[in-house]
């Protein structure tokens, strides 16, 4: 019986792995980038000097432009320029059901920044938890992957019955088969905790998405009442229906300020205009693994303070540190290079096991591979290399694509989707291996050009060095893979599979 | 799960009522396996001695690991009719237990 | 959560699990001559674990509670990272890796 639940084990490890593989790749390796969200969009708005406004003040430029350009919205959001990001967001919404609006002001003027349109890090950040899709099919999508990922996962653990004493092996010399089922287990295996974690914490990110049930039982779905219960939000409140002239933001600001040791990130602005209107004041996160946000809520008419979150109840604390622990905005510089190259290793566990699956498979010299084999060994050269080169072409278009362009954002955009579907085309044409060593040198090529590209087109010359040095790592990492690949070859096929392998493959 | 020789040939020779196993099986784990973990979720949320918030917070946290047991079991028990009454038994019993607990917890009260 | 502390914890753990690593057959004939005695091995298992709780401790009280659980995590892993780039590639620089290791740990809890 034992034998028999590790074998279905094997068999739902290396399905539920290959289904949701390709998926699951992008997630992670669009998600590890986040770790470095904001770099990246500071880098990719090179015209962005940083610039030191008081939260205040630049709150109250952001309400003027709102109440210029958005004076029926039922919710003014705007985010006040950090370090990272000196800017000031703007966010609205005309209705509850309306898509949210935005734009970015200049924090030193208040007028619309003329640094070029870029989603920057935040594009592959939608990428990664709704695939830039329609919000709920994306999220959809990306929850059940990841379900059958920790499914994947479990199974995976529950197979690999060696787990302690291949701990730290890693047979590069052997056979083909060998060395990518060793590079599977290690990257699975060393980074497991990470894994699971990531896993998890990542389906807890959509859970009021994906399980709305127990919001639905116990209240009726009113899901808002559920996070004003909780804490994490203030209670709305209702429009009075006339109109009354809101106090300066400034002053309130720094009322909320005196109270709170964390700086201001966003004041929100419920009703705006209204009698009944409403400002929050939101902090950054405190020190510590939660995500939660301290707000003082104030009336925007009176200045009374109508509400004050920041504690948690204990099962909430726990919920919000889920989301904590997956965003690790708590993760200082040192430890956020072991997040990332956990995020790595990740990506790397999925990318092994999928081609794996099709090493695994290879016909005997001389016959053809068919078509399941084919779609596969197509698919993964498409995701595994197209999406580094989709996301080399993303940050190339960010220097290249005319400033004054139309549409600029959306165009990176497309230039992402454009690349990463011409590399899948040209996969799925020629699964070969000569392919893979091409588009392998290919996005290394690409990566490379980044610094290049970068230090021709802007007046910042090298200046972001951390990012430069990146890319340069990613460009060189790419090269030794594809250097490796066009050396294994062979001796996969025509040695007889041994046990272990036979469970990898089963 | 199904049978060695299926196993053992992956893609090759998997004759219709393997197929039709497997299938069943995915069938089964992807809808029942939610199926059970929504209901315990929707059971939780309405039972467990906390406040509301906390109730409802706990059994969502743990709804997933619900379903990827349930998922697991599906996969690794002996007959698929097996793994269908596994998943039965306990979703009758959940579903009971959540058709009381609608009718006697009262959700209007702030918890 | 101050890099010296995240240093002091990688050095801990790559020393604790290089003795773990030594204390098994295999990787033990790859940098001494033949396997371990029964005593050695013993040994060897012992210092290891130690050096890992003893990395979990230094986390706790350089990083609190809090972080602490979850930066020993991260160091685990990034020193099994580094191991096993070693035994793979260097495998005769195990033993000096992680004997100057421990000078290594003491340095970055004096900064700490």
């Amino acid at each position: 019986m034992k034998q028999g639940f590790r074998q279905s084990m094997a068999w739902l490890h290396t399905w539920a792995g290959l289904v949701t593989g390709w998926v699951m790749f992008a997630v992670f390796v669009t998600g590890t980038a986040t770790y470095y969200r904001t770099d990246i969009s500071l880098w990719m708005r090179p015209e962005l000097r940083a610039a030191a406004v008081e939260p205040g003040i630049a709150a109250e430029r952001g309400a003027a432009y709102l109440k210029v350009h958005a004076p029926k919205a039922v919710s003014w959001f705007v985010s006040v320029p950090q370090e990272d990001r000196p800017l000031i967001g703007v966010y609205w919404l005309d209705s509850f059901e309306a898509p949210i609006q935005q734009a970015t002001l200049d924090a030193e003027t208040g007028a619309p920044t003329t640094a070029r349109a870029t989603q920057g890090g935040d594009f592959l950040y939608r990428v990664h938890y709704e695939l830039q899709m329609m919000p709920e099919v994306g999220r959809w999508i990306v929850g059940a992957s990841a379900m059958v990922l920790l499914v994947a996962l479990v199974s995976g653990i529950v197979t690999h019955r060696r787990i302690f004493a291949d701990f730290f092996t890693f047979r590069r010399d052997r056979s083909a088969q060998r060395g990518w089922l060793d590079a599977h287990n290690f990257t699975g295996v060393l980074a497991l905790p990470f894994h699971l974690m990531i896993t998890y914490t990542g389906i807890v990110t959509l859970a009021f998405t994906l399980m709305p049930w127990g919001v639905a039982s116990a209240y009726k779905g009113d899901a808002m009442r559920f996070f004003v219960e909780t804490g994490q939000t203030p209670a709305w409140r209702a429009a009075a229906g006339r109109p009354a002239e809101a106090l300066p933001l400034a002053p309130l600001m720094a009322r909320a300020q005196a109270e709170v040791s964390e700086p201001l990130e966003m004041v929100i602005v419920n009703n705006p205009g209204d009698a009944a209107s409403t400002v929050a004041a939101v902090f950054e996160e405190p020190k510590g693994l939660a995500h939660r946000h301290p707000q003082v809520v104030f009336e925007a008419v009176s200045g009374a303070v109508i509400a004050r979150l920041g504690t948690l109840k204990p099962v909430a604390h726990v919920f919000t540190s889920f989301l904590g622990l997956h965003e690790a905005h708590f993760a200082g510089p040192a430890l956020r290079v072991l997040f990332f190259l956990c995020g790595v290793m990740g990506s790397a566990t999925i990318a092994t096991g999928l081609v794996l699956w099709a090493v695994a498979r290879a016909p005997k010299p001389g016959t053809a591979p068919d078509f399941g084999l084919r779609f596969v060994r197509g698919l993964n050269l498409g995701t595994i290399l197209g999406l580094p080169i989709g996301i080399a072409a993303f940050f190339l278009a960010n220097r290249l694509l005319p400033v004054a362009l139309e549409a600029r954002a959306t165009w990176e955009g497309g230039v992402f989707f454009g690349a990463w579907g011409l590399a899948a085309v040209v996969g799925l044409l020629r699964p070969h291996d000569r392919t893979w060593r091409e588009m392998g040198t290919a996005a290394a090529l690409l990566f490379l050009a980044i610094p290049l590209v970068s230090a021709l087109t802007t007046d910042r010359g090298f200046d972001f060095i951390g990012f430069d040095a990146a890319m340069i790592a990613i460009g060189l990492a790419l090269a030794w893979g594809a250097r490796k690949v066009s050396r294994y070859r062979g001796p996969a096929r025509t040695r007889p599979a041994t046990a272990p392998e036979s469970l990898a493959r089963a | 799960m199904p049978d060695e020789t299926a196993l053992r040939n992956p893609g090759r020779g998997l004759g219709w009522r393997v197929r039709a196993a497997v299938a069943g099986r995915v069938v089964l784990a992807t809808f029942g396996g939610y199926a059970i973990a929504a209901l315990s979720t929707a059971f939780l949320s309405l039972v467990l001695p906390m406040v509301r918030s906390e109730a409802v917070a706990t059994a969502t946290l743990l709804s997933f690991a619900v379903m990827v047991g349930a998922v697991v079991w599906v996969f690794a028990a002996r007959t698929l009719v097996r793994a269908a009454l596994g998943l039965a038994i306990p979703g009758i019993l959940l579903g009971g237990g959540l058709w009381l607990a609608l009718a006697l917890v009262d959700t209007a009260s702030p918890a | 959560m101050t890099p010296s502390s995240v240093a002091l914890n990688l050095a801990l753990s790559f020393a604790g699990l290089a003795a773990l690593c030594l204390a098994m057959d295999r990787h033990h004939r790859a940098i001494f001559h033949g396997a371990p005695s029964r005593a050695r091995a013993r040994a060897l298992r012992w210092t290891g674990w130690c050096g890992i709780a003893a990395s979990f401790a230094a986390a706790v009280i350089t990083a609190d509670w809090n972080f602490g659980p979850v930066q020993w995590i991260g160091s685990l892993t990034g020193a099994a990272l580094i191991l096993v780039g070693l035994v793979s590639y260097r495998p005769r620089w195990i033993r000096p890796a992680a004997l100057a290791a421990l000078p290594l740990a003491a340095a970055a809890a004096f900064l700490t």
